[in-house]
Parts: C-alpha cells; structure tokens; sequence
C-alpha cells in the first residue's frame, strides 16, 4: 500500500465527510475560531473553505452564540440564528428541516462548530448526544494537532535563526583569532579558544539534530 | 572587487567586514537596512552581494527578487549568508534567482573560499 502523506486539510475534510455520511447530513462544516474571533470554515463537505464575511461568536445571540458560551448542542431551524452563516448555507435551507450545532470543546473552552445538517424537524438528534459530541472531541484533536502543527511551522525555523545568529559572531570572533589574523597568540590561549570553538561546533550540530527531528512534516 | 553586504547584526557586520577587506580584498559597502540594498546596488554596481535573510523594512527574498526583477542590477551575483537555513528556505532563495547560500554560523577564515567556489562558474573570484 501506498504510504501517502495526508494534510492535516486533507484529514480534516476526510472527517467531516465521514460524519456527514455516517449521519446521513447533505452539509458537515467544522467552523473553527480564529486569533480574531472571526469563525472559518475549516473543513467541509459541502461548500468552500474560508472566511465567511460578517461571522463571528456572538455569546448573547444566534444558535452559534449559545453552542460556544454554555458548551450546548443546539437545533435550529436556520432562518434566523445563524448569521452570515444563513447566507452559505441558503441552498440546504428547508422549512420543514433542521442543522445540528455541536461545540468543538477544547481543554478549556470551545474551539469551535461541528454543523449538520439538514434533518426533518421530527428527527430526534438530541438523544444521540454522546456521538455528537465524540464527533466534536475528534474534530478538537484534529484542530489541536493542525494549530499545533502550524505553531511548529513557525517556531523551528524561528528558533534556528535565534541561535545561529549570536554563534556566528562567537565563533567568527574565535575563528579569525586562531586564524592568525591578529597575530600568533600563545599556546594557552590557542588551547581555550580552540575549546571554545569546539563547544560552538557542538552547539551548531545540536541545532542541526534538532531541526532534523522536530521539523514538522 | 565592490561587495555590498546586507546584515543588521553589528557583530557579524564587523567580522564580515574585516574578513572581506582583508582576505578577500574587497572594498566592502555594508547596510543593515534591507530598503537601502537596491538603490546601493543602483548606484555602486557591486560585484558581488552577500545577503542575509531577516533584515528590517524589506527581507532578503524580497530584495532578491526585487534586483533580479531590474536589468541593470539582474547580472549582479547575489549569495544568502543567513541564519534561516531551512531546507525549504535555502529553496525558496535558489528560485529567486541567487547563485548560491551560505549557512550561518560560518568559519570566517574558510569564507573567502566558499565565496570563491560559489563563483566560480563565473569565472570571477575575490581574494586575488
């Protein structure tokens, strides 16, 4: 079998189509949370991925304010309560239908909104709200290895120049004195710089092993 | 040879200096703002720039790009001697359009030589 490497995009689209099939839903969006508090379409099956203009967490209103401020599967209509959401999601809207919203809870507060839809008004969802909220704990593992993911993306390349930039000056420094270009220095010295010189040569490879082990792939 | 160096670290301006001056016997021009290297390559017409990646106002893939982009400094070699030494950087400088990269910490006695391999396929050298 073919080992492929799938994105943590790709994992995440694949999920939330399982789920959309597994519950028989035409939609599954996972809408996570930015730094900004605007909600994105993280993942899909369905409609695009992306910003969508005018979202955002609003605790005091909507289906989408309840299900992040008390933590709580919540069934809607979608007419009225889901903002610039409504507006996406016009083509799946029925009368007679429903959307699911379950929280994406973090370790410490949600992170976001697994949405479903759409189901017969009659249909009972709430009753099966262990699954949906494993639904959510697994889209939250996801979301957490994806930011985590993106963080080390950051970090590694950001640590790497943070330490090689002073080691450059230390080691040139040493480097143009053994070097003879100020002169022949005596044997002590010439032995501690050489010390010297060895542990910024330890250092460059440590930071060599590093970036070879955590660089995230 | 004229050698424009890009480097906002003071401490590394000051070996580079030295190392190029007196090894490479260079005249050596330094800057450490990276808006100033375009219009320094415009008006010295370097032989050579030594250019690092993580500089103020403007990076060193943008002004890469930006002195390739222009007929009169495109011919000019540029090299990345930088601390940003990800594979995927070392990449994205190689595309631009540089002729080579040297990953910092560097051994400034070994310098003038790995310059000099980086350009040889141009048949010009420094340090002579």
């Amino acid at each position: 079998m073919e080992n492929q490497q799938l994105s943590f995009e790709q994992i995440l689209n694949a999920t939330v189509r399982m789920l959309r099939t597994t519950w028989k839903a035409k939609l599954c969006l996972f809408l996570q949370q930015d730094d900004q508090g605007d909600l994105c379409v993280r993942a899909c099956d369905g409609i695009s991925t992306g910003k969508i203009a005018g979202l955002r967490v609003d605790p005091s209103q909507g289906g989408i304010g309840q299900c992040f401020a008390k933590n709580k599967i919540v069934e809607t209509d979608a007419t009225t309560s889901l903002g610039a959401l409504s507006a996406v999601i016009k083509p799946y809207i029925r009368k007679d239908q429903k959307f699911v919203l379950v929280p994406v809870f973090g370790e410490t507060r949600v992170l976001g909104i697994l949405f479903f839809g759409p189901f017969p008004k009659k249909e009972k969802i709430l009753p099966r709200e262990a699954e949906l909220r494993s639904a959510g704990a697994l889209c939250a593992v996801l979301s957490a290895h994806w930011r985590l993911y993106q963080w080390m993306s950051n970090f590694v390349p950001q640590l790497n120049h943070e330490l090689r930039t002073p080691l450059t000056a230390v080691q040139g420094s040493i480097g143009m004195v053994l070097g003879g270009m100020f002169g022949q220095v005596g044997n002590d010295v010439k032995e501690m710089l050489e010390m010297a010189q060895k542990g910024c040569e330890r250092t460059v490879r440590a930071i060599e092993e590093y970036i070879n082990t955590q660089n995230p792939k | 040879m004229k050698v424009l160096v890009a480097e906002d670290d003071p401490d590394i301006q000051v070996i580079l200096k030295m190392v190029l001056t007196r090894l490479g016997k260079c005249d050596v021009s330094i800057t450490f703002q990276g808006d100033q290297v375009f219009p320094m390559a415009k008006a010295n017409h370097p032989g050579l720039i030594l250019l690092d990646v993580m500089l103020p106002e403007m990076s060193g893939f943008e002004i890469c790009k930006a002195l390739k982009a222009d007929p009169e400094t495109q011919s000019i070699p540029i090299i990345f001697l930088t601390a940003r030494s990800m594979p995927a950087e070392i990449h994205e400088a190689m595309t631009l359009g540089a002729l080579g990269y040297l990953a910092k910490p560097f051994d400034p006695m070994a310098l003038v030589g790995q310059i000099n391999q980086i350009l040889a396929p141009l048949k010009i050298s420094i340090g002579a």
